[in-house]
């Protein structure tokens, strides 16, 4: 008995010990990889050598994995660049799924004024069939108040409205064939309860890489005589590029086209460019370069033989992040589109995900990006040409002022160039 | 200040006498065409198809790629990565291309079709001649603990190559180079290693290739000598054939 104690005891520690080591490795693997990729040679301006001095001593005295992943966090916080971070292994393996679990309820939501509110829910689902609309408040979710928790995170002033609705939406999810009991505001001011069916997420399963499988949709519809799409992610490639020619090539007619980028938080960065192709005529044209520490690369344009001539309309709002900044900061600073919404995430660097000797994700940007107009998309993100923003009131009345405001400027703009 | 300068004066006649001459880089050239199989090895081969793997394990991307070629410079390469989709590229009659999923169509025009045509040189190896008109020999560097031959290759039009051969071996084990992309100048260093047998040309069947920060690995796993291959195969695909078009039209 006493033996079986002992082995056990030395099994924990052996364990214990094991898991240091690891954490060391895991921090060395960070610290070595921005020293070595880092597009500047001092990143963030910062002597890298002594963060190392500054930094390693504390992990060494690290009491778990979980303080220890806190001090690396810290560390790369010091660069003051968003696409830095350490994604623990548990959330890094599942990643395809919400905090809550993989499942959701089929409503996709903001945070206006303060409140989660409900601004599309999807067709066929437990949602919809319950009588939820756009425009609703969310007041709870799986019994936790919303308005509590976006409080608590708009009181740190680093928390963007990207990670916001992640976070909201998180509280929207769970296990597939589960349930979520809900509480809404109505339009009538009524409080709704329900319980929600959760089902996988609408969309295609796409693997590209080390990145975790994600759902990609993609989908189009015809208002009046201008074109709309809309697609969750810059994925699943030679799907995403093959509809989005399609949709171009059905749109020969079109009086213009409205692609809504809202929520997208980017993907493939070349995906840009290589649907900027199917909108640029003119050749040698490029949406912004890259900086990396020895290379500097345009995003080129490739004009395609068929060209979608008529206005474009570009809907964004600061959950657009990443390669929908770059598309839609590109073709803005050409003059081939015109962005409405709400300023973007600011949150434009590429990066790269490895897996840490600890299990951990560690995501790092390996380049700065600089849109053609000379705005760093980092840290700026793209301002609209028209700033227009969803209203719990608006959206309650059937109404998306934002694809309105896009809709009515391409029939003016049609409109005129159709005038001799 | 005499004594000094005779110092230096009979280090150098020293250090000068020590050393061996370097070769010339023409020998250099012409010896790893006879270590990799000699001209006749090469001369024979008029067609090939070769299958290979690519990996980029910074962000756990693997692809296959095959790449046709027939004398004397015709290609067509296919890259097959899963969630990319494919990327194709070719030379046929003088027409550098690059059609792909996420770019689209193109046609590659000055120092990258330059660039291009001289990959799409069947045996390249062999006619160094023809493709570099000025090579030197730039003095020796160690790489991996083996002495090699620096020699500059510099072509009409593009960036100068610069190939490493070992002094040993005579095989060529590192290329530097600055390669011109649609994006822009992007500095690349290959590695080459793991030479073996292929139809009786040694090759290479590991190249690591760095550009920028980005790392990745093609491994040629097979090589198919003289097969038939139809013309067809090198013909323009219809949307670079109408790229053609549109630009001899203007």
């Amino acid at each position: 008995m006493s033996r079986r104690l002992i082995l056990l005891f030395a099994a924990a520690l052996a364990s214990f010990a094991q898991a240091s080591q690891l954490d060391l490795d895991s921090f060395e693997k960070v610290w070595t990889t921005i020293r070595d990729k880092h597009w500047q040679v001092k990143p963030g301006g910062l002597d890298w050598q002594a963060i190392h001095d500054e930094y390693r001593p504390r992990i060494e005295k690290a009491a778990s994995r979980d303080e220890a992943r806190a001090i690396t966090q810290e560390m790369l916080g010091r660069l003051k660049q968003s696409h830095f971070a350490i994604i623990p292994a548990a959330i890094y393996s599942v990643l395809d799924q919400d905090e809550g679990g993989p499942g959701v309820a089929g409503i996709d939501a903001r945070v206006l004024d303060g409140e989660a509110v409900v601004t599309s829910v999807d067709p066929g689902s437990s949602a919809e069939k319950q009588g939820v609309r756009p425009g609703w408040t969310i007041q709870r979710a799986g019994g936790k108040e919303l308005k509590a928790i976006i409080g608590q995170a708009r009181s740190n002033p680093a928390v963007h409205e990207l990670q916001l609705t992640r976070a909201v939406l998180a509280r929207l999810s769970g296990p597939i064939g589960g349930t979520l009991d809900a509480a809404f505001l109505d339009g009538s001011g009524n409080t709704v309860t329900l319980k929600l069916e959760l089902t996988a997420p609408r969309g295609t399963l796409s693997a590209f890489g080390n990145l975790p499988p994600q759902r990609v949709w993609y989908e189009t519809r015809t208002l009046g005589s201008t074109a709309y799409v809309r697609f969750n992610l810059f994925l699943d490639l030679p799907r995403i590029m093959a509809r989005f020619q399609q949709t171009v090539n059905d749109c020969k007619s079109c009086d213009g086209l409205v692609i809504d980028l809202r929520g997208n938080p980017g993907g493939i960065g070349g995906m840009a460019m290589g649907m900027a192709g199917f909108l640029v005529k003119q050749p040698n044209q490029r949406l912004g370069t890259m900086y990396m520490r020895d290379t500097t690369l345009n995003f080129v344009v490739n004009p395609r033989a068929d060209v979608f001539s008529a206005p474009v309309a570009i809907l964004v709002d600061g959950c657009s992040a990443s390669t929908s900044e770059i598309f839609a900061g590109g073709l803005q600073d050409l003059g081939r589109a015109r962005v409405f919404g709400t300023p973007t995430a600011a949150a434009a660097l590429p990066s790269a995900f490895e897996r840490l000797p600890n299990g951990d994700g560690f995501q790092y940007a390996v380049a700065n990006y600089v849109s053609e107009g000379g705005q760093p998309l980092e840290g700026l993100g793209v301002t609209p040409d028209v700033e227009v923003k969803l209203t719990r009131a608006a959206l309650l009345a059937g109404h998306d002022p934002v694809l309105d405001a896009a809709v009515d400027w391409i029939k003016t703009e049609s409109l005129r160039r159709k005038t001799p | 200040m005499n004594r000094r300068m005779s110092l230096v004066l009979l280090w150098g006649a020293v250090s000068g006498f020590a050393a061996d001459p370097l070769p010339s880089a023409e020998s250099v050239l012409d010896r790893y065409v006879q270590v990799t199989g000699g001209k006749q090895a090469y001369e024979n081969r008029k067609t090939e198809i070769s299958h290979g793997t690519l990996e980029y394990p910074a962000i756990g991307v693997k692809g296959a790629i095959t790449r046709w070629a027939a004398e004397p410079d015709k290609y067509y390469a296919s890259l097959e990565i899963q969630g990319l989709g494919n990327v194709e590229m070719g030379v046929n009659g003088g027409v550098a291309w690059e059609n792909s999923a996420i770019l689209g169509p193109r046609v590659k025009t000055g120092a990258e079709r330059a660039e291009a045509i001289r990959e799409g040189n069947m045996n390249s190896t062999l006619h160094w001649r023809k493709l570099y008109p000025k090579v030197e020999n730039a003095g020796i560097e160690t790489i991996d603990g083996e002495e090699c031959y620096k020699i500059v290759m510099t072509p009409d039009q593009g960036q100068p190559i610069v190939g490493y051969y070992q002094k040993k071996t005579g095989l060529q084990v590192k290329i530097t180079t600055v390669s011109t992309t649609q994006m822009g100048d992007i500095p690349v260093e290959l590695i080459a290693s793991d030479y073996k047998d292929f139809g009786g040309i040694l090759e290479p069947a590991k190249v690591t290739q760095k550009a920028g920060p980005q790392e990745f690995t093609v491994t040629l796993d097979r090589v198919e000598v003289n097969p038939a291959i139809p013309p067809e195969r090198f013909e323009l695909p219809a949307e670079v054939r109408k790229l053609v078009d549109q630009a001899a039209a203007k």
